[in-house]
């Protein structure tokens, strides 16, 4: 199978290591048989999304979130229409903010998002930062990660992650996270959630295989050291929620 | 101001004796007095420095300088850098009359808390050594840092500002008084930035993309903005030579310092303290006098045997993957055959986290070189550090993983007798140099 990925804004929205969920979600097609390609989406550049199976968006700075929101804009359309077709896609850290209702600066400066869920972000003086443990309604196990950031989101009714043993969610501490609708997964998690999360990455892939109507094959490559890795992540920060 | 001086002088005495760090005395001083700072009569010179790295190396070597000079100098030796820290070392330094005895106070601030540091006075002159992606699971992301250190300017301080550096040098945007230094073209530079992101690519100020003549390391060079304006500007203190190899430098054509260390760091922070110290007085005669062939006292280098390896440990700290990138480059610059063992076992000292985003931040293909003969990841989170070099081009046969530190200072004690260089942080490194098998070089 010939897969199509478009990373959005890869220096723009850089933060936290977001490239290696396209490295490790690329690697891990390429071990299923599939022939991947990843298109580079810069600022200004016109980019038909026409055929592709995935998108993505990583993290940046508040700053950046600004300037990737002004040319994002122009793909807004286009990226509800893919989203409502069962595309899969992926907007990590400040990135998931774009795809909302309205994003609010820390001056109370108001941007429109694309506006694909209904949901808003306030930012603020104050940042969250701290490690998460919690749950998604997709798999049994836990959703490990870190939280970094400096908004406030309300308005989310489908979150990616149900409930938070540990750390701080869309709205406040331990309340759910992240945004999760169709294929479209979303979350302010930074960094490579989707190396993190093994079974995350999993679902990502029978996300986009199934919207090429095929099942994810039964034999899936298995990345020794992440799953190792997850195991005494999740280990400690289930033990720290449990403090 | 009598008695917070007093309870100060008594809280360090007795801190001193039973071995407590240096930050409670000026926290009790605080609360007696919470305006102490502005009421004591400080010294004509203050230098603060601040930044993302160098600023300890940077602040040793100014005070080394300085004294060297005739100048007397207090500075925050033990690194508290906050607040209390600052109020401890003012206050055990000054008589009970509020003066301060010495000619410079000198303080590394920590560029989070600087703008608390400074409510009560301001530095006359301010170093910024750089900014870059440095803790970030404290520090949320450089341009947070940015806005932070900002509001601790005064305008009457004099900024010392690193030219090469396209976010900290928006520092100077609306003031005059602005001193840069920089390196110029130097023989190992590249064309574009290196490293695996690019910090560089869009302008701080406007987010246009950036261009660049040349580049030192990652995105450290002369940039300007394709739309804005900002660009690196002309310096007034710049290292006009430099021989990583040979191990010199020239600073403006006339001072030439042997290098200790033959890092771009090293560089960069002789040529902060020279600026510094030029500021205040010092000829460079004086300056040069010291800093050639300098041995930091911080123990960021250090090095040991083990059975029948000669290592050096070259702390970088976690959570920074320019510190990183440097060391690693030292590494791959070197000639001789040689082992690499990264240690990351507690991300933190100061805090316990399990984000390990900033492992993908580092350019470990650096070591992807021939005389790099085996890796060697190591600690709790060796499995990430494991997943994250499956992502470089470095031989995986190359590659030993294990948890236990002990098991892997087994292995080096009973196998080889190559260059060992150890990469860790300062939360991991005495796991290893602790070690009765370790014998450290003074």
């Amino acid at each position: 199978m010939d897969i199509r990925i478009f990373h959005f804004y890869p220096d723009l929205m850089s933060l936290y290591g977001s490239y290696a969920n396209v490295a490790v979600l690329k690697r891990y097609l390429e071990a299923l048989g599939c022939a991947v390609s990843v298109e580079r989406v810069l600022p200004g550049q016109t980019t038909d999304l026409t055929g592709a199976d995935f998108l993505f968006m990583g993290a940046g700075t508040e700053r950046s979130q600004k300037a990737a929101l002004a040319d994002f804009l122009r793909y807004g359309e286009a990226v509800k229409t893919a989203a409502e077709s069962g595309v899969t896609m992926l907007f990590a850290g400040t990135a998931m903010e774009l795809l909302g209702k309205s994003i609010t600066d820390d001056t109370g400066k108001v941007y429109d998002g694309i506006g694909l869920a209904g949901f808003t972000a306030v930012q603020g003086k104050k940042r969250f930062v701290e490690d998460v443990y919690g749950h998604t309604d997709l798999y049994p196990e836990a959703v490990v990660g870190f939280m970094n950031k400096c908004s406030v989101i309300q308005g989310v009714e489908t979150p990616l992650l149900t409930d938070l043993a540990l750390g701080f969610g869309n709205s406040g501490g331990k309340t759910p996270e992240g945004f999760h609708w169709k294929n479209v997964f979303a979350s302010e998690l930074t960094g490579p959630i989707l190396v993190k999360n093994p079974r995350l990455l999993d679902k990502v892939a029978e996300a986009i295989y199934g919207h090429r109507g095929e099942a994810l094959p039964e034999a899936r490559p298995v990345d020794r050291w992440a799953e190792d890795g997850y195991a005494i992540t999740a280990e400690q920060l289930k033990l720290r929620s449990e403090k | 101001m009598f008695l917070a001086i007093l309870v100060c002088k008594l809280g360090r005495f007795v801190g001193k004796l039973v071995g407590k760090g240096s930050s409670m005395p000026g926290k009790f001083a605080l609360k007696i007095c919470p305006d102490i700072l502005a009421r004591v009569r400080l010294p004509e010179h203050i230098i603060a420095v601040t930044g993302s790295n160098g600023k300890t190396s940077t602040v040793e070597m100014i005070a080394a300088i300085l004294r060297a000079g005739g100048k007397t100098v207090v500075y925050n030796e033990e690194g508290s850098n906050q607040i209390e820290g600052v109020t401890t070392l003012v206050l055990t330094h000054a008589t009970f009359g509020g003066k301060v005895k010495a000619d410079v106070l000198l303080i590394e601030s920590d560029e989070r808390y600087a703008a608390h540091s400074f409510k009560f006075f301001h530095p006359t002159q301010f170093v910024i050594t750089n900014l870059y992606r440095d803790q970030l699971t404290r520090n949320g992301h450089p341009e947070w840092v940015y806005d932070a250190i900002l509001p601790a300017i005064h305008p009457d301080t004099e900024l010392i500002l690193n030219a090469d550096d396209p976010l900290s040098s928006c520092f100077a945007i609306g003031r005059d008084k602005v001193k840069w230094f920089g390196l110029d073209h130097c023989s190992f530079d590249s064309e574009a930035p290196t490293g695996v992101y690019h910090d560089g690519a869009y302008c701080p100020v406007c987010k246009a993309p950036m261009e660049y003549d040349y580049v030192h390391y990652n995105h450290i060079g002369a940039y300007r903005c394709t739309k804005c304006g900002h660009a690196r500007p002309a310096t007034d203190y710049t290292v006009t030579a430099v021989d990583l190899d040979q191990g010199r430098l020239t600073i403006d054509d006339s001072v030439t310092i042997d290098l200790a260390f033959r890092s771009i760091y090293n560089v960069y922070n002789i040529l902060a303290a020279y600026a510094a110290c030029r500021e205040c007085g010092i000829a460079p005669d004086t300056i040069a006098g010291v800093i050639n062939n300098y041995i930091l006292k911080n123990g960021r280098m250090q090095k040991f045997t083990l059975g029948r390896h000669h290592g050096t440990l070259l702390t970088s700290k976690h959570e920074n993957s320019i510190a990183y990138d440097t060391n690693l480059r030292y590494i791959a610059s070197s000639k001789a055959d040689c082992a690499v063992l990264i240690i990351v076992d507690a991300v933190s000292r100061k805090y316990f986290t399990s984000e390990t985003s900033w492992l993908w931040d580092i350019d470990f293909d650096l070591l992807n070189r021939d005389h790099v003969k085996r890796v060697m990841l190591y600690g709790r989170y060796a499995n990430d550090l494991a997943e994250r070099f499956s992502f470089t081009g470095i031989p995986q046969e190359k590659i030993d993983v294990g948890e236990d530190i002990l098991e892997a200072a087994a292995l080096l004690q009973d196998h080889g007798d190559e260059d060992l260089y150890v990469v860790t942080c300062f939360s991991d490194r005495d796991k290893l140099l602790d070690l009765p098998a370790v014998e450290k070089e003074a």
